[in-house]
């Protein structure tokens, strides 16, 4: 399976019915991504470019056409089968950064080991290894709370890297920081790339967009732009 | 084992950053056990004394009365109430006919007199106890100095006092030379030929405030005609021949009362074994009303802390979407929920035992009875806990199981 490819869908829709109207948050999305590449996927709000990512980071299901990550179709898994594919092969970076506001560090990132069933010792050993590459490893034992923006979208990106996952996700990663943390940020999911990670970029700015390799610009759900990026920023 | 342990340590976690809520939680289901093991602890208090009091009378000792000792319903009232009372004669009577094999000894008492020396008297709280020589061999009670009664002293009707502990301390205050001291009881002279022994309370009440006299005097001077009802006690002299001795002096008594072979019994005769059994069915319904009141609370408890739980759920639902996201199966996330329940009852069970336990056996100390711990209602309490977590966190956490990722990471 040498063509293999990381990410492949085949006429991907996703269909919300409310109490009198359908509505078609996607239709027919064929995407192909291979190993190691650096996407965004851009649109204004209500593009769907939410439920494109849900879908493709397995918290979600397509109402038709398949998806196959990995070389495995997920579009028919149930939800424990898709927690396990989540825990193994996927990483999520938020735009609110979703950490456990009453643990510390290290507890944050340790989360997707303990339900990947490590061992206490080797969680312990991994989140640390995982926050000192991030660039953390003096603030491992401080709250989030404790923490500034910036350091908690790192803490974020340990915890999303923590469990080698095949595919990191970020929604607007940046959202929430001011341009020179965001502009940090978006220098580590560069460094992530280099060292061989793929990456899956969610936002509505151009200016992020323009970090990836590969720009995949979405309307009305609606693939409407599928390009390679001459000029990413950092790369 | 690893993931257990994680789900308890992660339980405590949550419990720690929701004091208030927790503390609120703990105590209702607390109250609950509280009742449980509390009821528990003090009816085993009870059974204990009540079986060790019964059991100090002497095994081979009965009672005959005119009513039982404890009434149950109130249909049988009548009934006791008609029956003739057992009199001094038929005491007599009694103890002559079986004196080859028991010894018998008659009791009246009545409460409410007033002691007095001189100047001082006591509250109008006296017990008074008109008995005979035989008495202090079928009681516990012991004389400290002088002398017990003798035949003679109830023959002649000797106006003589035995006098108990508490009523010294009121009416001789700094003298302990109280022998031969002519006392008045509701103003009767009586001269005091011999003092009890202490015996502290039962119940939560004195056993002290007592004076023993001859059972004629008793009759003749503190009762009416018409209420002189003696209590007989009779200890069997050969105890292998004991229930032939009950038989037999049941026979004698239903002579002199004049009974017809088909008529009842007009009396009752109580042994230690049935005198047990009717304290036994009387902490019974005290624990069943201890139970079922428990019951009651821990049900109101479990409607809380389902609430309680449902209202976390909802606050931490972010949390729920992050677990989920990074993996977390559905199954993990009710055990989750349900193991921080059942830590959070838990504990509320073993403050309420604690309290049971202690309050339960305290209340026992006080009231003279001995302190028991009922290892039974502990256990009780405690898996009564476990099963209330289980049944009440159980829905709040397939609530939480159920949640849609997508939207659980997007609420605000």
């Amino acid at each position: 399976m040498n063509n293999q490819k990381l990410i492949l869908t085949e006429h991907l829709s996703k269909i919300y019915k409310m109490e009198s109207t359908i509505v078609a948050a996607l239709q027919d999305i064929n995407i192909s991504i291979d190993y190691n590449e650096y996407v965004s996927i851009m649109g204004p709000s209500g593009s769907g470019k939410t439920t494109l990512m849900s879908i493709l980071g397995c918290l979600d299901s397509p109402s038709s056409g398949s998806f196959y990550l990995d070389g495995v179709d997920v579009s028919g898994l149930d939800d424990d089968d898709l927690a396990v594919i989540r825990n193994h092969k996927i990483g999520f970076v938020f735009q609110t950064f979703n950490l456990m506001p009453r643990a510390n560090c290290i507890k944050n990132v340790e989360l997707p080991l303990i339900y990947a069933g490590v061992p206490a010792d080797e969680r312990h050993e991994r989140a640390i290894k995982a926050l000192q590459n991030v660039g953390l490893g003096d603030r491992m034992y401080h709250k989030p709370t404790e923490l500034s923006g910036g350091q908690r979208q790192r803490v974020a990106i340990a915890r999303a890297l923590v469990n080698n996952p095949s595919l990191i996700f970020a929604d607007e990663p940046t959202g929430n920081l001011d341009t020179k943390t965001g502009e940090e940020i978006m220098k580590l999911f560069a460094d992530l790339w280099r060292n061989g990670n793929s990456i899956i970029l969610v936002t509505h700015e151009e200016d992020i967009a323009k970090h990836a390799k590969r720009i995949i610009k979405l309307r009305d759900g609606l693939v409407i732009d599928d390009n390679i990026n001459p000029t990413p920023i950092y790369i | 084992m690893e993931k257990f342990y994680d789900i308890i340590h992660q339980a405590f976690d949550s419990i720690r950053s929701q004091k208030l809520r927790a503390f609120f939680t703990l105590l209702s289901i607390a109250i609950g056990v509280f009742a449980i093991t509390f009821s528990g602890s003090l009816t085993n208090s009870i059974d204990s004394t009540v079986n060790a009091q019964i059991e100090s009378l002497g095994r081979y000792t009965f009672f005959i009365t005119k009513v039982p000792a404890i009434q149950m319903g109130g249909n049988d009232w009548f009934k006791y109430r008609n029956r003739p009372e057992i009199s001094y004669r038929q005491y007599l009577d009694l103890q002559e006919k079986t004196e080859d094999y028991a010894v018998v000894t008659g009791s009246a008492k009545s409460t409410g007199f007033t002691v007095k020396f001189g100047d001082l008297e006591t509250d109008p709280d006296v017990t008074l106890v008109g008995t005979d020589h035989n008495f202090f061999l079928t009681s516990d009670l012991e004389i400290s100095n002088g002398r017990a009664l003798l035949q003679s002293d109830i023959e002649f009707n000797k106006n003589f006092a035995i006098v108990g502990n508490d009523i010294l301390v009121k009416i001789f205050p700094n003298n302990p030379d109280v022998i031969g001291k002519e006392i008045k009881i509701d103003n009767k002279p009586f001269t005091i030929i011999g003092t009890l022994k202490p015996k502290g309370a039962l119940l939560g009440q004195s056993q002290d405030n007592i004076i023993i006299i001859p059972l004629s005097q008793f009759l003749t001077k503190f009762s009416s005609q018409w209420e002189q009802d003696v209590v007989l006690i009779v200890k069997a002299n050969n105890p292998v021949e004991f229930s032939y001795i009950l038989d037999e002096t049941i026979g004698q008594m239903r002579i002199i009362r004049n009974l017809k072979p088909w008529q009842d019994n007009n009396f009752e005769v109580q042994t230690n074994e049935s005198l047990s059994d009717q304290f036994g069915s009387l902490t019974g319904y005290l624990t069943y009303f201890g139970v079922f009141s428990g019951i009651i609370a821990l049900i109101a408890a479990g409607v809380g802390i389902t609430n309680i739980m449902l209202i976390t759920v909802k606050e931490r639902t972010r949390e729920i979407g992050i677990r989920k996201a990074v993996g977390a199966k559905k199954r993990l996330i009710v055990l989750q929920f349900v193991s921080e329940t059942i830590v959070l009852t838990l504990l509320g069970g073993l403050f309420g035992t604690i309290f049971g336990v202690v309050v339960g056996g305290g209340l026992g100390i006080f009231v003279g009875t001995s302190f028991t711990i009922s290892v039974k209602w502990v256990l009780i309490s405690l898996t009564i806990s476990v099963l209330l977590g289980l049944a009440s966190g159980v829905f709040p956490a397939y609530k939480a199981a159920s949640l849609d990722p997508v939207d659980a990471l997007r609420y605000e």
